[in-house]
């Protein structure tokens, strides 16, 4: 018996498309087996390890409306001496597959695999011609096409992106997230497309073992190349898979518009891989045609202790001068704001917490602060793909002038944050020789930092400020608990 | 207050301290502490005390602190602004010093607040001193009012506190071992960053009913192997352990109320160690010494 082949046509439904054989942006479903459907476009969401940093399950099932994860392999793949077999791949799961129940993901929301974080971290040692190099917490390894199509039947998850063969640049600093594969050889592009094109003809290659098994969805990587050096591989995929492919993932999208020249291909779902620093990229990503996004920028932006503030359409009062797309919390004037951090979000930080408890978390570096923030986070975008969805529905579609409002309306760039960040991991951020620590240290050898003042007054030598004066810290604060609590928990003798 | 800041010069008016945000010197006395407690409303606020390090051979300073402690009672009493809406707990104070200590409880339990606090206990003391202060402590208290014993925290304190006559405790321990990487179960400690648990694909302890242990409706169904993914790398391995051991602890004390309602808090004892231990000869000393001290033998099975 022949399992029934995965069709992306029957899990994405289109509702509203541009007009003709275009590529533009448009309205649909994608139903998933057995996972809740999203509406389109959308995003999902992006996971560390496996986890939405700093949301536990429950409350990326509860406090959020994502409908669906990428993870990453590499994620998964470091042994050591001990551990000769990833974790992952030796978890038998029947009823809910081993990459759904060892990440206790949600079971509404759908998997996406990928071999690679997203962003990733460029490895010096390159791809070979059966293999890519990939980056663990243990270090670079070498993972071959076949070693992948294994994992994946292990892992089972509900999409799955072949092996593409791209370079990643080296990022210069840690906020930067747009990473552009600048592979400028006409040589190395013409490689990346043959062997993508190889790798995934061989992916769908019937096992060796020569057993059935129903691979997931997949959706073929369209490479960050011009159209005009992999149009072949475009046509390869149109003429021999367009019948195995559920949809496409995006890794440039300025591929799209050529879309049109492969019919085939033009209905199935896109997801986009492509990075994108700002929402306006987010909207453009919109605009050229991707239907899910995966927004590169969320998890770092949370770690930056920002609050984003937009929304779409943009308001409409465009005398308020240029908005900012964030508040940064770290910011003292959240020290005794009891508002939520955007009015009328509702959000659980929003309608649970104020401003000044969540600058204090960030002050106080408990991890509660980084939670609340990703909550809010994901609910502004969930908001912001709600409303593009709603515009591209209107009659007339209004979605064009949103846009264009949009980059009006609000500041180009997101704000950057003032103070320190969750510890970042190797395989978060690889930082290279000579490079500034991240955070300042916690705390140093007490005493090295040499005030002389100080020192001398704690050890009762010297005596500075205002008592030198003359004047006495008052014995008794001569403020009452209100003004006391206007001020801060206790006050400060200056 | 605490002295876990060193740099603090404790005078009759109150602490002064260095800011541990900015070293600028600050002052708090036992009005300014009640003050401050007034306006943020708590259920229950603590007065402010003077605390040694238990184990401190300095017994002058002791007896000063310890009356000192008494002394801002009274300021802090009178300082209470809500006495109708909120509690104030004194807290106990003498050190090692049964004597001492004796007199503090005298003098506190004559001030009548509403609860009673044990203090300066948990400061790296032998544990049977510990224990030896608090059944010191409690049996000298009035029968209705709540006891709380600060700072403590391991299940082990916890269910021979109980026993002793301790109502209630607190503790960072629970969830800053869960930052850790170690998880509490009733077999003991475990540290889930161990690499014997990387391929472990059971519930982080078998029969918890915590959200992390549980699956199906409202649970999560995380396994030991998860956990240990994540321990050291992202933050959701702290929240998942946390949520564990905090179910961990207030389940022990509910499993506690319950055998004492029932009668059977000596073999709810017999069965914790047990738990823990295999062998009766490993069972904790001062434990074994602090429950027969209140008529519990944990070495024989007589009176399960």
């Amino acid at each position: 018996m022949v399992a029934p082949e995965p069709d992306g046509r029957a899990m994405f439904k289109i509702l509203k498309g541009v007009v003709g054989d275009g590529v533009g942006p448009r309205v649909g479903t994608l139903s998933l087996p057995k996972r809740r459907p999203i509406d389109t476009p959308n995003f999902i969401g992006v996971t560390a390890r496996g986890a939405i940093p700093h949301l536990t399950p429950d409350n990326v099932g509860k406090r959020s409306e994502l409908g669906g994860v990428y993870i990453a392999l590499e994620d998964f793949m470091e042994t050591t001496r001990k551990k000769t077999s990833p974790p992952l791949l030796e978890m038998n799961s029947e009823d809910i597959g081993p990459l759904h129940s060892f990440t206790a993901t949600p079971s509404h929301m759908f998997t996406v695999l990928g071999a690679r974080r997203h962003p990733a971290i460029n490895s010096p040692i390159g791809n070979a011609k059966d293999s890519i190099s990939i980056f663990t917490s243990t270090g670079f390894q070498k993972l071959t096409n076949e070693a992948y199509r294994q994992c994946v039947s292990k892992a089972r998850p509900d999409v799955v992106i072949p092996l593409a063969d791209m370079t990643y640049s080296q990022t210069t600093t840690f906020t930067e997230t747009k990473r552009r594969t600048n592979v400028t050889s006409s040589k190395r592009q013409l490689r990346m497309v043959e062997r993508t094109e190889d790798w995934l003809a061989e992916f769908f290659e019937p096992s060796e073992d020569g057993s059935e098994k129903a691979l997931p969805s997949v959706f073929a990587p369209l490479l960050p190349v011009s159209y005009a050096t992999q149009w072949e591989y475009f046509n390869q995929l149109e003429q021999d898979f367009s019948t195995k492919l559920s949809g496409l993932a995006v890794y440039d999208v300025d591929v799209l518009p050529d879309l049109s020249n492969h019919g085939p291909l033009v209905s199935l779902p896109r997801l986009s891989l492509d990075y994108t620093a700002t929402p306006q990229e987010v909207l453009r990503q919109v605009q050229l045609g991707v239907d899910i996004c995966t927004v590169s920028f969320l998890n770092g932006i949370s770690d930056a202790g920002i609050a984003l503030s937009f929304t779409f359409p943009p308001p409409s009062n465009s005398s308020a001068g240029i908005r900012p797309l964030g508040i940064n919390m770290w910011s003292p004037e959240h020290e005794v704001a009891v508002k939520p951090l955007v009015e009328g979000c509702k959000c659980y930080a929003c309608t649970k917490h104020h401003r000044a408890f969540l600058h204090h978390l960030l002050n106080a570096k408990e991890m509660l602060g980084w939670t609340l923030l990703q909550v809010h986070n994901y609910q502004v975008l969930s908001d912001f793909f709600a409303g593009i969805r709603a515009s591209l529905s209107a009659d007339p579609p209004a979605f064009e002038k949103g846009c264009d409002d949009f980059t009006k309306v609000y500041d180009s760039e997101l704000p950057t944050g003032t103070g320190t960040r969750p510890r970042a991991r190797g395989y978060h951020f690889k930082s290279r020789g000579g490079d500034d620590k991240i955070n300042r240290p916690a705390w140093e050898k007490y005493g090295t930092e040499s005030d002389p003042a100080l020192a001398g007054e704690m050890a009762g030598l010297a005596v500075t400020g205002p008592a030198a004066e003359g004047k006495e810290t008052p014995l008794v604060p001569d403020a009452d608990a209100a003004e006391l609590d206007r001020q801060g928990f206790a006050e400060i003798s200056k | 207050m605490v002295s876990l800041l060193t740099l603090a010069n404790i005078t009759e008016e109150g602490v002064r301290f260095l800011s541990p945000h900015d070293g600028t010197p600050m002052l708090l006395t036992p009005e300014h502490s009640i003050s401050l407690q007034n306006t943020i409303g708590s259920d229950i606020i603590m007065q402010l005390d003077d605390v040694l390090v238990t184990t401190s051979p300095d017994h002058k300073r002791m007896r000063e602190a310890m009356e000192r402690s008494v002394r801002w009672l009274d300021r802090c009493i009178a300082a209470h602004k809500n006495p109708d809406t909120q509690n104030l707990f004194c807290i106990i104070q003498g050190g090692l010093d049964t004597e001492m200590r004796k007199e503090c409880c005298k003098e506190m339990v004559a001030r009548d607040t509403p609860g009673i606090a044990i203090g300066g206990l948990s400061g790296g003391e032998a544990k049977d001193d510990f224990c030896r202060v608090v059944k010191t402590c409690t049996e000298l208290l009035p029968e209705l009012k709540p006891r709380y014993v600060m700072g403590i925290g391991y299940p082990e304190d916890l269910v021979v506190s109980v026993a002793l006559g301790a109502d209630m405790f607190d503790c960072v321990w629970p969830t800053r071992t869960a930052r850790f990487g170690s998880a509490i179960t009733k077999h003991g400690v475990i540290k889930i960053k161990s690499s014997e648990y990387a391929n472990d694909f059971g519930p982080i302890e078998e029969g918890c009913g915590c959200a992390c242990c549980t699956k199906g409706e409202g649970g999560l169904g995380i396994t030991r192997a998860f956990v240990h993914h994540n321990v050291a790398k992202e933050t959701i391995a702290a929240h998942l352990l946390t949520i564990h051991n905090v179910w961990y602890q207030l389940n022990l004390m509910k499993e506690a109320r319950d055998a004492i309602i029932a009668d059977e808090y000596p073999a709810f004892l017999h069965q914790f160690f047990a738990n823990i231990y295999s062998d009766k000869a490993d069972y904790p000393k001062w434990a074994v010494e602090a429950l027969r001290g209140v008529g519990v033998d944990l070495l024989s099975d007589s009176n399960i």
